[in-house]
Parts: C-alpha cells; sequence; structure tokens
C-alpha cells in the first residue's frame, strides 16, 4: 500500500487545478475544525486553560482520588480481557465459517455480524433480564448450585462488551483468514503435519496481522465504551462513563477532561502503532484464490463448531430477550403479550431524526473521505500525510471525548452550535470520514490512472474527468463507506449524548435513558425498531446498488 | 448509474423538506427531570387544549442543573417543566428566570409560586421506600419501618439508592437526613448506609424499577415511581420512615433569555389550568391546585423539610458526599 503510494508520489507533482485547491482547503480547514481542535481543547482544558489559570492540580487530583484511578485500572482491564475473549471465540468461529460450505454457516456468519445493526448498550438490557440478582437464569443456577451469582459490576461489563464487538474482530479476522492462499496449507499436510498443527504454526501466524489489528481496534472500542459501564457497571468507576457523569451531573469539566486524556492516550498508542508500525505481510496470500479453501476434518471441524454454536446460541438469546422484552408487559414478571410498549411517540420522532442524521452523516463522511482520498492520491496535495493523520485519528479517538471537546468549542461565540441538528451531522460524520477516505483510498489504487488519462487526451476537462471517470469508478468505494457510517451513526451514542436538545434527540440516546429509567419494556420495543430500521436501510442500499449496476 | 443518482438526490429533497418543517413558532422547548412516560401523556394533552407542541429533553435534576448552568445566558431550551424547588430558589437568585404572571394559577396558594412569578410549583413529591415484600419473605427479612431500620446489617448488599451527583430524589433523601438528624450525624447515617447499599443508580425513578423487578429488595425512591409500578402489577409496596420523609415541590419556568416566550407562557398556563393540574394529579399524589389531589390513603408524614437550607447548602453537601462516597 505504502510503496503504491511512494510510487505515485515519485512521479512529477501535477498542477492542481482551482477547483481542487479549494476543495483541499476546504477539507483540511473541516479536519482540523471537527476532529483535531477539539481533541485539543480537551487537551487544553485537563491543564486548566480556559479556567483562567495553567494548573497541573486535576492530574493530582486523578491520581490522589482512588475512584479515578480505579476507573483507569477498570477500563483497562476490562478492555484487555474483553478483547482476550473476543479473539480466542473469533478465529475459531471464523474458521467454522470460512472452511464450510453448509447453509448453517451462512446462517452463523450472519448472526455473528448482528450486534452491530443494536445499540451497544442492549446486551447489558438482556444480561440483566438474564443474569440479574433475580434473573431467571441467575436463579436457576442458585437452586441448583446454591450459588448468588451478580451480573452487575465489572464482569457484567466485560460480557457485555464481548457480545457487542465480537463482530468488529469477528470481520477482519474472516477476511484474512479467506485471503489465504490453500495451497499453503496443503503442502504443510503433505510434509505430514496434521491439521490442528497446520492451523496453529501456518494459517494463523499468516493472518497474524489481521488478528493483531483486529485486537487492537476491539481494544480501543472496549476501552472507549461508555454506556454498558452505566447500565451494568452497578455503580463501579469506568473511564468513559465516569467522564460522562462528571460532564452532565457535575459540570466538571476539567476533571473529565483528565479522565479524556487517560482514555485518548492508550487509543493514540495502539492508533500510531497500528497505522505507522504495524506492515502487512501476507505476502504468502492471494487476494482470487481460485484454489478450494482447505476443509476442517471431523475433530478440528467439531471443536470449532462447538465453539461458534455456542457463541451463536449467546447472541441470539440476547436478541430474543429483547424482542421478547419489548412484546410482553414486564418480562419475568408479567408475560401476558401487549404493543403498548410501541405507542410511544417521541420514540418514534427521535428514531426519524435519527435516520435524518445518519444519512447526513453518511453522506458527508463517505462523499468527504472519497474526495480527500481522490486528492491526495491523484492530486498530490501538501500536507497529505498529515490531513489523513488527522482523518483517520478521527475514527480512533474515543466518542466521549469527542464529545467533550465539541462542548468545549461548540457552545459559545463564535461557533455557537449547540443544540442544532448541523452539529449532530458533523459529529458522526468526521469521527467515520476515515472510513470513507481508507475505502477511497483503497479503491483508488486498484483503478488504472490510465483510464482518467485517456479521458483527458481524448479532451475532457479535469472535471468532466472526475464527474465522468473517476465517480462511477469510485461508486462501490462510496457505497461501502455509506453503509459503514450509516449503521454506526444509527446505534452510536457516547459523542451525540453530549449534544442533543430538545427537539433534537436520538433514537440511541432516548434508550439508553430509558433504560436509565430501568423501562426495560420501551426500551426493548425501540431497539427493537431501531434493529429493523437499520436492516431495513441496509436492504434497501444493497437494492439500489443491485438497480444500479444493471442500469449502467 | 442514473439510478443511484436520482434515489439519493429523491432521499435528499425528502429529508431536507422533513428537517425544515417544525421549530415554529408554537413549538416549546423545555427540560424536564419527569418521567418520559408522564411527559408524553401532557404533550399531547398541551397540544389538544393550546395547539401548542413541545420538544422534550429529560434529564436527571442534576444533569438538567448543570446543562442549564452550563449554557446560561444561551439555555437550549425555552423552559422547565419538572423540577426541583431549591434549584427555583437558586435561578432566582441568579435572576435566571422570566417573571409572568399567569391567570390560571391564581387559585393556587401564595407559598407554592414565587411572589414574582418566576416560578410555579405545580405538584409535591416525596421520598418513600420501596418494598418488594415477595423478595422480603424469600430472603427472610424484616420489613423496615424506618430509617434507622436501614442500618441493619441484615439488609446488606439489598438497598439500591439514586446518586446524589446525578438524581434529585437522591439529593432530597440526602438534604432530608442532615435536617431531621442534624449535620454530623446526618453524615454519620450515610456512611453506615453506605455498607448496606447494593447499588447507586444514577436517575431517582430506577430504584423502584429494580425493586419491582426483584433485583434489589429496597430502594429507596419517591412516591410516584412506586405507586406507578404498583398499577402496573409489580410486586412492591410503599413504606414512609417513621422518621418522616422530605418532600419537594416539582416547579416550572421560563428562561429569561426564551426564545419563544409568548407560547412558553402558555404552557405556564395549561399547567396551572383546571385540565393540566386534573391530568398532572392522574400521575402525581398531590398536585398543588386546591381540590385537585386525590385524597391520599395514608399519612406522608412529612416533615418540615427547609428548601431554602437545602438551596443555600446545596453545593457543600454535594460536594462533602463526592468525597466521602465516591
Amino acid at each position: 500500500m505504502s510503496t503504491l503510494r511512494g510510487a505515485i508520489k515519485a512521479k512529477a507533482r501535477p498542477r492542481i487545478e482551482p477547483g481542487f485547491a479549494v476543495a483541499a482547503i476546504i477539507i483540511a480547514a473541516l479536519l482540523i475544525l471537527f476532529i483535531l481542535a477539539p481533541v485539543l481543547a480537551v487537551l487544553l482544558r485537563s491543564f486548566g486553560v480556559g479556567t483562567g489559570e495553567l494548573t497541573f492540580q486535576y492530574y493530582a487530583q486523578f491520581f490522589q482520588s482512588a475512584s479515578y484511578f480505579r476507573a483507569f485500572i477498570n477500563s483497562i482491564s476490562a478492555g484487555l480481557i474483553s478483547t482476550s475473549i473476543i479473539i480466542m471465540i473469533s478465529i475459531p468461529f471464523a474458521l467454522y465459517v470460512t472452511r464450510s460450505k453448509s447453509m448453517l454457516s451462512k446462517v452463523y456468519r450472519g448472526i455473528g455480524l448482528l450486534p452491530l445493526v443494536a445499540p451497544p448498550f442492549i446486551f447489558s438490557l438482556a444480561l440483566i433480564i438474564l443474569f440479574g440478582r433475580r434473573g431467571v437464569v441467575t436463579d436457576w443456577i442458585n437452586s441448583i448450585t446454591g450459588l448468588e451469582i451478580s451480573i452487575y459490576g465489572f464482569w457484567g461489563v466485560v460480557i457485555a462488551q464481548v457480545l457487542g464487538y465480537f463482530p468488529v474482530a469477528y470481520m477482519m479476522i474472516e477476511s484474512s483468514l479467506r485471503s489465504i492462499n490453500p495451497t499453503v496449507e496443503n503442502a504443510s499436510q503433505d510434509l505430514g503435519a496434521s491439521q490442528m498443527k497446520t492451523i496453529r504454526s501456518v494459517t494463523l501466524p499468516l493472518a497474524g496481522t489481521a488478528i493483531l489489528k483486529a485486537g487492537l481496534i476491539v481494544f480501543v472500542m472496549a476501552l472507549a465504551d461508555f454506556s454498558n459501564p452505566l447500565i451494568i457497571g452497578g455503580g463501579e468507576s469506568f473511564l468513559a462513563s465516569d467522564a460522562f457523569l462528571l460532564v452532565t451531573g457535575r459540570q466538571n469539566l476539567e476533571m473529565a477532561a483528565v479522565l479524556g486524556v487517560f482514555l485518548i492516550m492508550p487509543s493514540l498508542l495502539v492508533f500510531l502503532f497500528q497505522t505507522y508500525l504495524l506492515k502487512d505481510h501476507e505476502t504468502a496470500s492471494t487476494n482470487n484464490s481460485s484454489a478450494q479453501n482447505n476443509p476442517l476434518n471431523s475433530k478440528v471441524k467439531s471443536f470449532v463448531f462447538s465453539i461458534s454454536t455456542l457463541m451463536v446460541l449467546f447472541i441470539s438469546l440476547m436478541f430474543i430477550m429483547v424482542i421478547l422484552g419489548a412484546f410482553v408487559q414486564i418480562i419475568g414478571i408479567n408475560n401476558t403479550f401487549t404493543l403498548s410498549h410501541f405507542s410511544d411517540q417521541s420514540g418514534w420522532n427521535f428514531l426519524w431524526n435519527s435516520v435524518v442524521v445518519s444519512f447526513f452523516a453518511a453522506l458527508i463522511a463517505s462523499g468527504l473521505g472519497i474526495l480527500q482520498g481522490y486528492l491526495s492520491v491523484r492530486k498530490n496535495i501538501p500536507a497529505k500525510k498529515f490531513l489523513e493523520f488527522i482523518a483517520l485519528f478521527g475514527l480512533a479517538v474515543p466518542g466521549t471525548v469527542m464529545g467533550i471537546g465539541y462542548v468545549l468549542i461548540f457552545n459559545g461565540p463564535p461557533l455557537f452550535l449547540t443544540g442544532t441538528v448541523l452539529l449532530l451531522v458533523l459529529n458522526m460524520a468526521f469521527r467515520k470520514i476515515g472510513v470513507g477516505l481508507e475505502s477511497g483510498i483503497s479503491n483508488l489504487q486498484q483503478i488504472d490512472k490510465s483510464m482518467e488519462e485517456a479521458s483527458s487526451d481524448l479532451g475532457a476537462g479535469p472535471y468532466r474527468t472526475i464527474w465522468r471517470v473517476v465517480v462511477p469508478l469510485l461508486t462501490p468505494a462510496f457505497m461501502a463507506g455509506f453503509v459503514y457510517t450509516f449503521m454506526t451513526a444509527m446505534v452510536s451514542v457516547s459523542s451525540v449524548i453530549f449534544l442533543i436538545s430538545p427537539g433534537n434527540n436520538l433514537a440511541a440516546a432516548y434508550i439508553l435513558n430509558l433504560a436509565d429509567q430501568a423501562a426495560i419494556g420501551r426500551a426493548s420495543a425501540m431497539s427493537f425498531i431501531l434493529i429493523l430500521i437499520v436492516l431495513a436501510c441496509m436492504g434497501l442500499l444493497k437494492f439500489i446498488e443491485k438497480r444500479s449496476k444493471l442500469s449502467v | 448509474m442514473k439510478f443511484i443518482f436520482k434515489s439519493v438526490i429523491g432521499l435528499l429533497l425528502i429529508f431536507i423538506l422533513s428537517a425544515c418543517g417544525g421549530n415554529d413558532e408554537n413549538t416549546v422547548a423545555l427540560y424536564t427531570h419527569n418521567d418520559e412516560g408522564e411527559m408524553q401523556a401532557f404533550a399531547s394533552a398541551l397540544e389538544e387544549e393550546t395547539g401548542v407542541n413541545i420538544d422534550i429533553l429529560r434529564m436527571s435534576s442534576e444533569a438538567s442543573w448543570s446543562r442549564i448552568d452550563a449554557e446560561y445566558p444561551n439555555v437550549g431550551a425555552d423552559m422547565q417543566w419538572g423540577m426541583l424547588h431549591s434549584f427555583a430558589l437558586i435561578a432566582t437568585e441568579e435572576d435566571m428566570l422570566e417573571s409572568y404572571h399567569s391567570p390560571t394559577w391564581d387559585d393556587v396558594p401564595a407559598e407554592f409560586k414565587d411572589p414574582d412569578g418566576k416560578w410555579y410549583g405545580w405538584s409535591y413529591w416525596f421520598n418513600v421506600l420501596a418494598i418488594n415484600d415477595d423478595l422480603l419473605d424469600e430472603l427472610g427479612l424484616d420489613k423496615p419501618e424506618s430509617w434507622e431500620d436501614l442500618l441493619d446489617p441484615q439488609y446488606k448488599g439489598e438497598i439500591v439508592l439514586p446518586d446524589p451527583g446525578t438524581s434529585g430524589t437522591a439529593f432530597l433523601f440526602v438534604s432530608a437526613i442532615m435536617q431531621i438528624m442534624g449535620e454530623e450525624e446526618g453524615w454519620e447515617y450515610l456512611k453506615k448506609l453506605d455498607e448496606n447499599v447494593g447499588q447507586y443508580s444514577q436517575s431517582g425513578s430506577a430504584p423502584a424499577q429494580m425493586v419491582a423487578q426483584g433485583e434489589y429488595a429496597i430502594g429507596i425512591t419517591w412516591d410516584q415511581a412506586v405507586f406507578d409500578r404498583m398499577d402496573e402489577g409489580y410486586p412492591i409496596s410503599a413504606v414512609i420512615p417513621e422518621e418522616g420523609v422530605g418532600f419537594d415541590l416539582d416547579v416550572a419556568w421560563i428562561f429569561k433569555d426564551a426564545d419563544n416566550k409568548e407560547a412558553a407562557k402558555k404552557v405556564i398556563d395549561f399547567i396551572g389550568s383546571d385540565e393540566g393540574m386534573g391530568l398532572a394529579s392522574e400521575f402525581r399524589s398531590m398536585v398543588t391546585k386546591p381540590g385537585m389531589s386525590a385524597e391520599l390513603d395514608f399519612d406522608p408524614n412529612f416533615i418540615d423539610y427547609d428548601a431554602v437550607w437545602a438551596a443555600e447548602n446545596r453545593e457543600r453537601i454535594m460536594e462533602e458526599f463526592q468525597n466521602k462516597f465516591n
């Protein structure tokens, strides 16, 4: 990837047309204003800048207070434990799905990805119903073994994180396993290694980079998790949730900023490591392997199949609890069927708001991201590495930090945007612009530049070329970025929770509020509809994609 | 290819049109600490009676106040409907509120409203204990009858209390304990209670719900949170501790910088009207308009709660609480 970009750079710098130059300047300004500035604002505020004095007192408080330091330890260890568990499940799960041709493996894949379309905290709700102090399963365990278990606290958060972030790691590991050339494995087995040994010493090392990458991304996500600790943490301190409570409950922006700094440091390290030190070394792999995948032998297969089945059952159970919760009076207490949880007028309005905001956010993130990718790859704009860095960094910044940064910057003159829909859209768009950028860059590198050269040789101007040649070629990248941003924007809550206002509330934040009032029925009903809407929108996009391919 | 652009442009137009609707002068933005269910009933009745729409953002009392304080003088809402009396006093002190003399409030006794019409108290609420009787039997615990009883080691881990850092219900509880026992003994009490608390929740209504679901046996919460759960068929009951409970006036006000004062005034008028108070009495055990509340079938045993003292000492008490228990 980097060698290719280097090759392009080595060519003579093409003249930048004024239109593209203006676009580059606008994108640079937006990236700095909506990604870099909020993060810097949090950093400055943690030293008291803005309150009139420069001080380390908030850091001193952080280390003196048992509770803040504990939040740090809790967040880090929950992140590490969730990540390890997720990776240990993802590998066998991905092995099973990629090596099996049965219908069942497709179903497993679908269920494994399902948590992506749900608000990240609904698993906490389902876990409480099942494993709460008097949950269905808890009672059962208690009556058999006499053990008193409680899901509230650290381990509840870990389990909820495992469920919520599993699909992210699974997707990355699956796609890397798919790209491994089976002939390598065949060679190993022909030389006498057992399949188990082959997987351990050939397959997994080949997928090593992808697994490490998946682990790092999941770790950053788990670290930034703020909603699960709120619902199931049982008052245990975690960095992101404590920072949120400090802002909303006690208006202590300085201390929240300090927690934000501790939240962002591990994320920044992981981001730098992954972007600049981690090189893809999938040399033995080919992308379009026509060779058959190595089918698993029965011993290995039964092992990976049982782990996958357990995970699939667990995920399904969680979703079933949400659906049941939505359709009965009070789950576990009064299990009569009802539709009353759905007659929630403001809930429906907020769902609509979410669709509108996510739609525009996805449009901006994907469109602008790809435009930036184009300028970066083809037009060789100045400081392009720096701008790419900011855009990708936006993906790694924990939502809570970004939210606090937006409160600090946009809550007063000259940029008074708090309370507007626009700010919600911009927040979501710029947190995800890196997705559009990455998919644009990788798509552009697959397109030979000669197409554009042919167009201009035939007399088309640069703008005509981009409109008639480049844009159609980049449509797949646009769609990929759009779908991903839309989906994540619909269910994201950690950043926008700081920015919502009367009339501009969003469904995910509303559901969190319902969960906070312990209104499980309505929270489940809203989650259920939200999941359906996300699935329906993705179906619609797939349909449009298909139609457009036919009509081209 | 063309199909894609057509569909995208079509969707864009729909969204832009829909986004431009609303936000007219008949829409009032408000903050509230009332539960969502209650506010939706108020919203539809209000629209029917006056044609005014409300956009609601629900936050717990402390979160509401924290937001108002941070945003002032550019508060993101026109008014507040449902808030602690103590905050009304602080907001009046800091001159954040608009004066308005609403005709519908004439027959509400003077003690429930500000003499300058800056805030209006529309209902009362008070602390109660939520008890899950089935669970108490199952666990073999005695039914607590006083605040003092809650310190009994038998309840260890079975009590859920909202966090005074976010919840007004918890703040009322903490300041009532201070007023009943005196500060020094009050802190001593809270320290012992902390050993029995299984969990601190964010919202003041959550303990009632958690007790109703059998997660915990005892919750410290407010009256209506328990009565609503009883109506919904949960196996819970309310207990008024022997030492008495703190009560608080639930208030509404208009912000001085409101964009939409005329519509906000209509909302205040509606709250004070017979329809508004009648509707509120369906959700609250006591409203401030004489003759509108149903008779209570128990003695609420109110202490002589001093909301002014609570307002004046709020910050100090909160800080000490956070230092001691966080």
